[in-house]
């Protein structure tokens, strides 16, 4: 590990005195620009899922105007089939996305870096066990996986939350599988097993705290992804459910309307600024945390 | 580590073209003028077995190859001769003979009574979705080479009006029998015919079937044997094409000389001066159904509470939001111009009523959940149409959930009762009331009997209309349309179907195409088309 562990969010290691804040703020200077924009766009998402409430939008499930209006100075984004505000629908859209990203990410960091560490730290049995089955997950295509799932459960956001979890968390087995059986052959974790540390206390404390930044790194792009996923999937009527003005199901009502442009175009932006985004970030953090792989 | 950054946002970027770029199926490209007639569809087609086929495809496929004894004219009402010259009804309508005129299959062999036999017999026997058209079928026999008789053991007036359904096509026995077609009592297990079918026809019709191949294409071939006046066209080509915007492009380009699911609000964005397009009422219609007998509804589709119900839709609101306003309100589950609907005043709103009899039947608070197909039919998106009912029924205090569902899902929950609402379509296959009296009728055996009671249809069972319908069947003319009308108006008291929209039919051609027109047995015509 070249990188300083201290500025890896998240990490918990002991060591280090530093007040967090300038740790944080030096790493934002060393960002590269696109990251900033990127780091900048998640963090508007953010916002606007936090304060959703608090902004002067059109009820999304309500009729307000003219069915199929184009783009006015009064419906920004036009109207839908069912006379809804397309801008409204897409920045309340947000609330669906995103948090399922968040928990879908963190679901599958959780799961997937617990096994993971699991089989890199005991071997035997258990890797053998746990990477097979890494190995089964990952030769499904996640998108033909995720449908399987999802049309296995019935349609809805849980189902394919659940369906993203599957797909996605094997990716974080294998990083920190590798990680660990690096990490675990370092002096200082000898020295612990030397000093007769219980396996337990030597996996949490002396190896893990190392192991985070590709996971990080790779939490963040995959972040974008998710929220592609999900809207693959509500797209072919397995996600969301109507009136819900979830992005993946906008498009799918905007691209019977093709002549109506604006239903999907709003939806579509935002997808791509959230895909762009985390892609974005996720480089960068890869540039300042992790040169070797860049 | 991953390095597949850029494809990632490529992906991205593609995700997002899709919203701005609907997939263009690639087509070859046609000559214009040609002498081939190029169709845009979503094919829907089950079978090419015109003792089996059941679909809006299947209608004018086999117009096109096959001919019925009578036809409906273009007023879409009265009956004119096919391959029949003449008929004669007995006056209790039991009895129906048919003279033949001299008319050639496509291998040369002439139309006989025999032929006419052999189909209606196989036609009934088959026991598929058409064979409801020969349902009281004593027997039919020929009296000589080209005089048939058929006799009824009911009295029906439109039996003569079923005849002239796609799907009473009169079949080239000798040819049928010789590739496995069986007539016979045991024709629905032992024949074995329908493959062949889908690769050769045995018809006396202008177009003879060239070759099909499922969810790409149908292709026709001119019948130069033909007895009649020769079509316009040496090969008809319907290639598939699934939504209609597609559809639309390929009209404009002029990869296709027809489309035939263009929607109405895609039709006005259409500004080719190279492409007519005529908005005709159509006797399609979606409709809402309830369902007492599912799970846990007995207590709580009650017939106040569906009455209920049915007042709190808006329905010039759903009409507006399905198809823009281009289509009607329809009354009762029977197509407006059909027998018996002169009459008959579409339901309005009432939201203060609604609430009042929801409130009088205990049911405040009420929930239920909606299953319907996931899909877009005659230009009705069933989500925006359900999303519509949602609102209305939230204004009344109705929590309803909406389930799209795809078909096979969709069949399997109906038939479980596992919601108490859904939405579907219907389309006629002849001109006649009768058909949607013994389709959504609450009769005893019947199917949305059956459906609405889950196998149980003594809940939702409606004895006047049984009676009704009797009495219907033995009439004709004046008196039997006031017999419908009165079935109509218990199919409206029951609420049990809520027909929201007929959606306009959209006929959308290349200019130098004539001949288009919408036909409530056939669909279109295939063989008045020709190029200018």
């Amino acid at each position: 590990m070249t990188a300083a562990p201290d500025a890896a969010p998240g990490a918990v290691l002991p060591a280090p005195r530093r007040r967090p804040l300038v740790g944080l703020a030096r790493a934002w200077r060393r960002l590269p620009p696109t990251a900033k924009v990127g780091a900048a766009i998640l963090l508007f998402w953010v916002v606007v899922v936090l304060t959703i409430q608090l902004w002067p939008l059109a009820d999304p499930l309500k009729m307000v105007g003219r069915r199929l209006q184009e783009p006015s100075a009064e419906f920004w984004l036009g109207t839908d089939a069912l006379g809804r505000d397309v801008f409204a629908r897409t920045l309340h859209g947000a609330v669906w996305s995103i948090p399922i990203a968040f928990v879908v990410v963190a679901c599958a960091v959780a799961i997937g870096s617990a096994l993971g560490a699991v089989a890199g730290f005991f071997g035997g049995w258990w890797d053998s066990i746990i990477m097979r089955l890494v190995d089964v997950t990952v030769s499904f295509p996640p998108i033909l996986l995720a449908m399987a799932v999802a049309a296995m459960l019935g349609p809805g956001l849980l189902n394919a939350s659940i369906a993203m979890i599957i797909v996605w968390w094997p990716i974080y087995a294998r990083l920190m599988r590798a990680q660990v059986l690096e990490v675990r052959e370092r002096e200082h974790v000898e020295a612990a097993v030397a000093g007769g540390a219980p396996s337990g206390r030597i996996l949490v404390v002396h190896v893990l705290p190392l192991c985070w930044t590709p996971t990080l790194i790779n939490a963040t792009m995959d972040f974008g992804q998710v929220v592609l996923l999900a809207a693959s999937l509500s797209f072919i009527g397995l996600g969301a459910t109507p009136p819900s003005p979830e992005w993946g199901s906008m498009i799918s009502e905007g691209a019977t309307r093709f002549y109506n442009w604006w239903i999907a175009f709003g939806p579509g932006m935002a997808i791509l600024s959230v895909v762009l985004a985390s892609s974005f970030l996720g480089d960068g953090l890869r540039d300042l945390f992790d040169r070797r792989s860049a | 580590m991953m390095h597949f950054d850029t494809k990632r946002g490529l992906r991205a970027l593609a995700f997002a073209g899709v919203a701005m770029a609907a997939p263009l199926t690639s087509l070859p490209a046609l000559a214009q003028g040609s002498d081939t007639l190029v169709i845009a569809r979503s094919m829907d087609v089950n079978s090419l077995d015109p003792q089996r086929a059941f679909c809006d495809t299947c209608q004018f496929y086999l117009t096109a190859v096959y001919e019925t004894l009578v036809t409906l004219a273009p007023d879409n009402k009265s009956l004119v001769p096919n391959l029949a010259e003449r008929w004669e009804v007995n006056d209790d309508f039991t009895e129906f003979t048919f003279h033949l005129k001299d008319a050639t299959f496509a291998d040369g062999s002439p139309v006989e009574a025999s032929d006419v036999v052999w189909s209606f017999e196989r036609l009934k026997n088959l026991k598929g979705s058409p064979s409801f058209l020969m349902d009281g079928l004593v027997g039919a026999e020929a009296v000589d080479a080209k005089t048939v008789k058929v006799t009824l053991e009911a009295p029906n007036g439109e039996f003569l009006n079923k005849v002239s359904a796609p799907y009473g096509g009169i079949v080239n026995a000798e040819v049928a029998m010789a590739n496995g077609a069986i007539a016979g009592e045991e024709a629905a297990t032992e024949d074995k015919a329908e493959p062949w079918f889908l690769a050769n026809s045995a018809g006396s019709g202008p177009y003879m079937l060239k070759a099909y191949s499922p969810e790409a294409e149908l292709r026709l071939g001119r019948n130069d044997a033909y007895h009649g006046e020769a079509p316009g066209f040496s090969e008809i080509v319907v290639t598939q094409i699934s939504d209609a915007v597609s559809q639309a492009q390929a009209l404009e380009t002029g990869q296709v000389d027809i489309a035939m699911q263009i929607d109405p609000d895609t039709a006005s964005s259409i500004r080719s001066d190279d492409v007519t397009t005529e908005v005709v009422p159509s006797y399609n219609f979606l409709y809402v159904g309830f369902i007492p007998g599912a799970k846990g509804m007995k207590d709580v589709l009650t017939p106040e509470v569906r009455t209920a119900l049915a007042l709190a839709i808006d329905y010039e609101g759903v009409l507006d939001f399905t198809v823009g306003g281009a289509g009607a309100r329809q009354a009762a589950p029977i197509p407006n111009g059909f027998p018996g609907t002169a009459g008959l005043t579409p339901r309005e709103r009432d939201l203060e009523k609604a609430k009042e009899m929801l409130a009088a039947a205990g049911a405040e608070d009420l929930k239920l959940v909606a299953g319907y197909p996931n899909d877009n039919i005659y230009g009705v998106d069933f989500n925006i149409m359900m999303q519509k009912v949602q609102q209305d029924f939230a204004e009344a205090g109705v929590e309803l959930e909406l389930k799209p569902l795809t078909w096979s899902v969709w069949r399997d929950e109906l038939g479980a009762g596992e919601w108490g609402v859904t939405a579907i379509y219907y389309a006629p296959d002849y001109y006649g009331s009768g058909q949607y009296v013994s389709y959504f009728g609450m009769m005893e055996g019947f199917p949305w009997a059956n459906r609405a009671g889950v196998g149980d249809s003594a809940l939702v069972r409606n004895e006047t209309e049984e009676k009704l319908y009797a009495q219907a069947l033995a009439a004709s003319g004046e008196e039997a349309d006031a017999i419908y009308a009165k079935i109509a108006e218990e199919m409206m008291k029951e609420a049990i179907i809520l027909p929201l929209v007929s959606p306009n039919l959209v006929l959308a051609y290349r200019s130098d195409i004539e001949g288009v027109r919408y036909s409530a047995c056939c669909n279109l015509p295939l063989a008045e088309i020709s190029r200018k």
